[in-house]
């Protein structure tokens, strides 16, 4: 066992804990154009999810009006919600915590 | 490189109004666009609707790249409808509106489901269409739409149906 000889000065900048990665969500919104299979398709094949899964999520969208089909870093969340643009989805980013 | 073709049934007739569309479509969204028209709008939503200054660099920032997907998918389907105009100024009637096969390759799915889509999309901004149940069977563009969504919707069926 040791002990340090002296007590570092701690900056409070340094203090990891004060900083906390902060999640965001990719939310697809319900629309009345996109088909039920198609929807079911882009989340299958863009995110990989399973069949079940992905119609899951459809599901919630149609019934509930939106689903969050990501949560992860805002920079990566921006990526999906223009990947889901791209198939003509309806995709907004938020913090998780909202 | 093809790992696969997909295959679709469609009238020459089919091929060519999808062909028209597309080109309307290209002209919607290309360089001499309206960014305020509301389908180009409904082609690229806000991710940030609450935070206009969000929303707005955003979409400054993307709405050339996204609609330069869109246009390089609906090149890809155009290209692949090339063909049918040449085939038409011979064709006899009866064959025009009979549906024949037509393979689409696996690499190239993703462009079709996409411009169908998206066609969709811009029709229905057209039309007000504000909810599942909307409906008018006197007005002829409804009929495009539901065509647009059967040949899709088919199309899905298909490529699932063979694994892709």
């Amino acid at each position: 066992m040791s002990t340090p000889v002296s007590t570092p000065d701690l900056d409070e900048q340094l203090d990891l804990g004060a900083a906390p990665i902060e999640p965001w969500q990719t939310v697809v919104w319900n629309d009345p154009v996109n088909l039920m299979s198609y929807v079911v398709r882009v989340f299958r094949t863009y995110f990989g999810y399973s069949h079940e899964k992905a119609t899951q999520l459809m599901l919630a969208v149609h019934h509930d009006g939106h689903a969050i089909v990501a949560t992860g870093p805002r920079e990566v969340m921006e990526v999906h919600a223009q990947a889901m643009h791209d198939f003509g989805l309806w995709a907004t980013v938020r913090r998780a915590s909202q | 490189m093809s790992a696969g073709i997909v295959q679709v049934r469609l009238a020459p007739a089919e091929e060519l109004q999808l062909r028209h569309l597309i080109e309307d479509f290209r002209e919607l969204i290309g360089a001499e666009r309206d960014s305020a028209d509301p389908a180009v709008a409904r082609l690229t939503p806000s991710p940030y609707p609450g935070d206009s200054d969000a929303a707005h660099e955003f979409r400054a920032a993307t709405e050339d790249d996204l609609l330069g997907r869109r246009d390089a998918d609906a090149a890809t389907v155009v290209a692949a409808l090339a063909s049918t105009e040449q085939e038409l100024v011979t064709m006899a009637e009866e064959k025009l509106f009979a549906e024949r096969e037509r393979g689409i390759p696996v690499e190239d799915l993703d462009a079709w489901l996409r411009t169908l889509t998206a066609l969709r999309l811009v029709i229905a901004t057209r039309l007000g269409i504000d909810s599942e149940e909307h409906h008018d069977p006197d007005d002829a563009r409804f009929g495009v739409y539901d065509w647009l969504g059967y040949r899709l919707e088919l199309l899905i069926e298909v490529a699932e149906e063979q694994g892709f």
